[in-house]
């Protein structure tokens, strides 16, 4: 095991992330073992730990915040999703949301591993130099996928609310639905996700306007498009459900929906920057290099 | 019966298992003629520690003796104490000794011996039956053992296995669903439309999870200023409030949970109120009861999103399911709990020959 290697901790912090998942899947289902109480929220800390230690690493490798390539960004949302968690878990005692924020993590965690051209190593390139031209891209992209990890967890939140309903209505309660917490109480979590997603989201966009504004040929359209529809999307759920008009399941329903399609656009911008440029993201390009093509 | 041997524990008790409820209360106990009861059983010759357990479902006595003591004579005094006949006491009646003792107080005392399997209040009973038997100086070291081990297997019971799953009781059945569409009841505002024996037990449930916002309407509220004013007494009853029957409509969107329990057989809330209701508190959901029959509540307001309604089948539904559940576990409880029993019954035999 070396604690150097970027890959090698990501594994393992998965690995910990995923028996987090089992541990608190056993808990939930009843198979008492008094080591087990605050054994997932012990793992998932330490995988935190891991995983911010990998991040950090690729960070030095690529002098900048490491998002790069897919697998960076997947890590990133993940890492974000596992800090979101720990920030909220200092408030509420949520641990059946640990559990299925390990379980996430967990899998696409590795998934993105299993894949090795998700993770190109582009810093080894000759004419790399730098992933972000400016620090305010870096904020920027940080930023914006933190507000992706909220997400995330906003997309956790609104599934636990859904199975809770589905229960309720259909009034058949399983071992798990009795684990979940109550649904008005989830409601008020994933508005409060929201709200917070939304401010990140749109302090990214104007971080990242900035920029823009400087040097509108550097981002393409494809990439502006999805972040402005994405942030027009997100605001106008959360202005929907302060005004009373989108709630309950057509709320959790719009929420999930719209995290696929932001998982999907990162897709997207990635395609599309692999098909008009040798950096890995139009973004982030440097623009002394794009001024040289 | 035949005159015993000697015998370290003896019990002799009756509960709904071996007797109906006529029966139950020739041999129950009245609350003043305990004292009474305690002194004439402790004169009892070769009896040592003794103690009883009177509720409205069990009489029972615990006797240890290190010496000889005739399981006679307790059953004797206690059908002379109750005037009853003896052969009347022994068919109503069951004899355990020893083991059979420990093994019977942890099913009683973990709620599997219950006529409701698994609810929780027998532990309190035999707590309060082994605390009144300590201020007496009645129960000494055999006892004082076997009642403080017979908490503990009560308490592993309810931990480790699913005797105590899911509420059966209505008004608790209605407080878990509360619970779970707003989290903690007390915060819940409960309106009931009826005052039956329904209402009531809901009412009782709510109030015992302090909540503080409960209020009763009817039909009785307003028409007739003579007759008696039952919504207002129920309000009164359980520290809540009485609604004008006439404005139960405009209010709805002021509560979290609203019961119907009437024998009006007319609809009384439709699918426009709850809508209006709705347009006032569009993000908090609404439980609705409607434990009329027939229905209070038009059915389609289950439509609209983010309303809860349920009827008495499907609490009637819950309620059997979680027996069920219940029932499931006793097997594997009593199989664990004999376990327990023998254990701790060969500890006391085996201090008893080392002493």
């Amino acid at each position: 095991m070396n604690v150097n290697d970027t890959r090698e901790l990501l594994w393992l912090a998965g690995g910990l992330y995923g028996l987090a998942f089992a541990i608190g899947f056993l808990k939930t289902f009843k198979i008492n073992w008094t080591p087990f109480r605050e054994t997932p929220l012990a793992v998932i800390s330490l995988g935190f730990i891991l995983h911010t230690r990998a991040l950090y690493i690729r960070g030095l490798d690529v002098h900048g915040c490491p998002l790069g390539n897919t697998l960076e960004r997947i890590q990133f949302i993940l890492w974000s999703l596992i800090l979101a968690f720990l920030i909220l878990r200092l408030l509420w005692r949520l641990d059946l949301l640990g559990s299925f924020c390990a379980g996430l993590s967990f899998c696409a965690g590795w998934l993105s591993l299993l894949f090795p051209q998700l993770d190109s190593n582009y810093w080894l390139s000759e004419n790399y130099e730098k992933l972000f031209s400016s620090p305010w891209i870096e904020l920027h992209a940080s930023i914006a996928i933190f507000s992706y990890g909220l997400f995330s967890l906003l997309t956790i939140v609104c599934s636990m609310y859904l199975v809770q309903r589905k229960a309720l209505l259909a009034r058949k309660f399983n071992k798990l639905s009795s684990f979940l917490p109550p649904i008005q109480e989830l409601e008020v979590a994933a508005m409060r996700l929201l709200t917070v997603g939304v401010l990140f989201l749109t302090i990214s966009i104007i971080v990242g306007g900035m920029h823009w504004t400087r040097h509108p040929e550097l981002v393409s359209h494809a990439k502006l498009s999805v972040t402005l529809v994405l942030w027009i999307g997100y605001f106008m759920v959360f202005v929907l459900h302060k005004t009373g008009k989108l709630y309950g399941s057509k709320f959790s329903k719009t929420s999930i929906t719209l995290y696929f399609v932001t998982i999907g656009s990162l897709a997207l911008v990635n395609t599309r920057t692999k098909e008009t440029n040798t950096t890995p993201q139009s973004v982030i390009t440097n623009p002394e290099n794009s001024s040289n093509e | 019966m035949s005159e015993s041997i000697s015998q370290s524990l003896f019990l002799l008790g009756c509960s709904h298992q071996v007797a109906d409820l006529s029966a139950r209360e020739k041999i129950s106990l009245p609350s003043g003629s305990i004292d009474e009861f305690y002194n004439g059983l402790g004169k009892i010759k070769g009896i040592e520690e003794y103690l009883l357990l009177n509720t409205c479902n069990r009489t029972e006595i615990y006797a240890a003796s290190k010496s000889n003591l005739s399981r006679n004579l307790i059953i004797q005094y206690l059908s002379k104490f109750r005037n009853l006949d003896p052969e009347f006491l022994n068919r109503y009646s069951y004899q355990r000794s020893n083991h059979e003792v420990v093994s019977h107080l942890f099913e009683v005392a973990s709620g599997i011996d219950s006529q409701m399997v698994g609810e929780t209040e027998i532990l309190g009973q035999v707590k309060k039956a082994y605390s009144d038997a300590c201020k007496r100086n009645i129960s000494g070291k055999m006892l004082n053992r076997l009642f403080q081990k017979g908490f503990q297997a009560a308490k592993w019971a309810r931990t480790h296995t699913g005797i105590s799953r899911g509420q059966v009781n209505l008004g608790n059945v209605l407080c878990e669903l509360a619970r779970r569409i707003f989290g903690k009841v007390a915060n819940c505002r409960l309106l009931v439309l009826g005052t039956g024996e329904v209402a009531e037990n809901t009412m009782e449930a709510f109030k015992s999870r302090a909540s503080q916002a409960i209020t009763v309407t009817g039909r009785t509220f307003d028409w007739c200023p003579l007759s008696r004013n039952k919504p207002s007494e129920l309000a009164e009853k359980f520290g809540g409030f009485a609604l004008s029957f006439n404005q139960y409509k405009d209010s709805l969107h002021l509560f979290d949970v609203i019961l119907t329990s009437t024998t009006s057989g007319q609809s009384m809330i439709n699918v426009e109120d709850i809508k209006r209701a709705m347009k006032k508190r569009p993000a908090k959901p609404l439980f609705l009861i409607d434990a009329s029959v027939p229905r209070n509540i038009v059915e389609d307001v289950a439509n609209i999103d983010n309303v809860f309604l349920y009827n008495m089948d499907d609490i009637s539904e819950i309620a059997n399911e979680n027996l069920k559940s219940r029932m499931s576990e006793v097997e594997k409880c009593r199989g664990a709990l004999a376990q327990k029993a023998q254990k701790l019954w060969d500890q006391m035999t085996q201090q008893r020959e080392i002493s």
